[in-house]
């Protein structure tokens, strides 16, 4: 129980200090901002336009907005992995791991962090999303479950991120690996159209993959207002945030020795 | 006395084939200053690394205070403080901001925190500093605040390794100082790694010699160079000297240890007036033609010399993690 309350107090700290450094500086924030800005607008717009893909009376633009916010948080996520890359060239990782705080309080708390961006992203995000139009159910009950959901995930996509930095020892062969992982996980989802558009190959990785989970949830709360399958998505994000945190958790240690 | 650390055939290897410590055996009295002084490559930072609970040993034994570094780690954790070659510190956050993570990740009560943080702060004369985003100090300044987060919990033992690589003369001097300071208040013990002999010959009450993964003598500064003789002659030499001159010039009574190097010879002597007219005949008698002889008291150069049989060459080093530290402050 006091190690539970311990790793609880860690995985805070982390998350303040982060709260801080993003406090100090923003201009990684709205940077990250553009693309899923550019998504909405041009991309979002032309679609819409040629109105070729199934929405389910949704307009296309608003279709989208999830599945955007949630590339975003991916993309935010996965490149936070850097941070722990950085921190493994320099010495805090070494510091922390002689402080009291247990590893997996570690590296739980490093990957929580990324919810902290996310979040602030999607703050950011969607009042441009309402400006071009975007209809959001004004449920304030939804948009805290959906931020709590994007919060979560941010955690999961982390923790793959801190997987693939205890491959990869250097910042630059990061880079190249982050885009190969975000980009499957946008587009083999339901995140710009619906799954059963899909090819059987990429239907089965999509049912797969953890950002179908995530934007049918968010859709659900934010959009469309159903939310049968919520139960369900919910269950598919905490297995695999879960099971991240722990491959991530083990895999720490590579990144020390 | 109670003993700090007491470490007993401690082995490490990694990947199964890199050897990084063959056999470590020593022991530090609570409240001393301990130095382990070696070049790069030696081992410092991996026997340090050990005893500060990150890494294991393949065999051998470690004790922090009668704690077992590997079976029991969390207490261990709870009694050391330690700074890393590398920087510790967050650069993108305020002086203060560091030490409050910290401080909070330590569990310092949170009525405690501010009172404890400025008392450090202090100590090591960053007060006026405190707000100001690490990115914007000094090397010197960046080393203080990173002792600074490891003084803060008043630890048992302090762990440093190399504490002042890459400062100025001047940054190196203020650290110690301040670590000094807080050491006569605390009494803390203070193990530290370090290749700058004059470091481990002003600050520490015992050294430790590494190199090549072993510990080839330890001893207080002055024991160690009483130990090589009262007087060092150097020959810088036209050629090499042939193993077996060498050895006919350690074998005179005289002499108490011959190093030959490149292009030149140490001979330790406890009278160099009385030894240095007789290797000069043995030299010229075997065509071995002398450039410059100069003669002085051994400083720890000459110990490292005489028991690992080579010099701390460390220049390089510390240019590529001076470099380093600025390319991470950014």
């Amino acid at each position: 129980m006091i190690t539970m309350m311990e790793s609880l107090k860690n995985i805070m700290v982390m998350i303040e200090l982060e709260a801080r450094r993003l406090r100090h500086d923003r201009t990684e924030l709205y940077v990250r901002a553009v693309q899923p800005v550019l998504w909405l607008v041009i991309y979002g717009s032309v679609m819409s336009a040629v109105k070729l893909i199934p929405t389910g009376g949704i307009p296309y633009i608003a279709y989208i907005t999830p599945g955007v916010l949630l590339q975003s948080t991916a993309f935010v996520s996965i490149f936070f992995g850097l941070t722990i890359v950085w921190e493994k060239e320099s010495g805090i990782l070494k510091k922390l791991l002689v402080t009291p705080a247990s590893r997996p309080s570690i590296v739980v708390g490093r990957s929580m962090a990324a919810g902290v961006r996310s979040i602030l992203q999607a703050v950011i995000i969607i009042p441009i999303a309402l400006l071009i139009g975007v209809v959001f159910l004004p449920n304030p009950l939804y948009f805290v479950l959906a931020f709590a959901i994007i919060f979560i995930i941010s955690a999961g996509f982390a923790a793959i991120s801190i997987f693939i930095a205890s491959f990869l020892k250097t910042r630059e062969r990061f880079m190249g690996i982050g885009q190969a992982i975000t980009f499957p996980l946008f587009f083999a989802s339901n995140a710009l159209y619906p799954i059963e558009l899909m090819p059987p190959l990429i239907k089965e990785f999509a049912l797969m993959n953890p950002m179908s989970y995530a934007v049918d949830a968010i859709r659900g709360l934010m959009i469309s207002g159903n939310i049968s399958n919520l139960p369900f998505d919910i269950a598919a994000i905490v297995i695999f945030v879960s099971v991240m945190l722990a491959i991530a958790s083990v895999s720490f240690k590579r990144i020390i020795e | 006395m109670e003993t700090a650390v007491d470490i007993k055939g401690i082995v490490k290897v990694y990947n199964g084939k890199i050897k990084a410590l063959d056999g470590i055996d020593l022991s530090v009295e609570a409240g001393k200053v301990f130095a382990v002084l070696g070049p790069n490559g030696a081992g410092k930072t991996t026997l340090m690394r050990i005893l500060t609970t990150q890494i294991k040993p393949d065999s051998g034994e470690a004790r922090i205070f009668g704690l077992d570094v590997t079976k029991d780690g969390a207490a261990v954790r709870k009694l050391i403080s330690y700074v890393p070659q590398e920087m510790c510190v967050w650069t993108d956050i305020s002086g203060y901001e560091n030490l409050l993570v910290y401080a909070k990740i330590y569990s310092v009560p949170a009525q405690e925190r501010k009172r404890l943080i400025d008392n450090v702060l202090q100590t090591m004369e960053l007060d006026n500093f405190s707000g100001v985003l690490v990115k914007n100090y000094s090397g010197g300044m960046i080393r203080r605040l990173e002792i600074a987060c490891a003084l803060l919990i008043k630890p048992k033992i302090l762990f440093l390794d190399e504490p002042t690589i890459g400062l100025d003369p001047f940054a190196r001097k203020i650290v110690w100082e301040k670590l000094m300071s807080f050491k006569k208040e605390n009494g803390v013990t203070v193990f530290f790694n370090t290749h700058y002999m004059d470091e481990a010959e002003t600050y520490s009450d015992q050294i430790a010699i590494i190199n090549m993964r072993k510990i080839v003598k330890i001893g207080t500064p002055e024991a160690l160079k009483r130990s090589v003789g009262g007087e060092i002659i150097r020959f810088s030499l036209e050629r090499n000297v042939p193993a077996l001159i060498a050895k006919k010039i350690k074998n005179m009574k005289i002499v108490v240890d011959v190093v030959p190097g490149n292009h030149e010879l140490s001979v330790f002597a406890d009278d160099a007036g009385i030894a240095l007219p007789r290797i000069m005949d043995i030299l010229k008698k075997n065509n071995v033609y002398i450039k410059e002889v100069s003669i002085k008291k051994p400083n720890l150069d000459d110990v490292f010399l005489k028991y690992a049989g080579t010099r701390i060459e460390s220049v390089e080093r510390v240019v590529d993690i001076r470099q380093m530290r600025d390319r991470i402050k950014k």
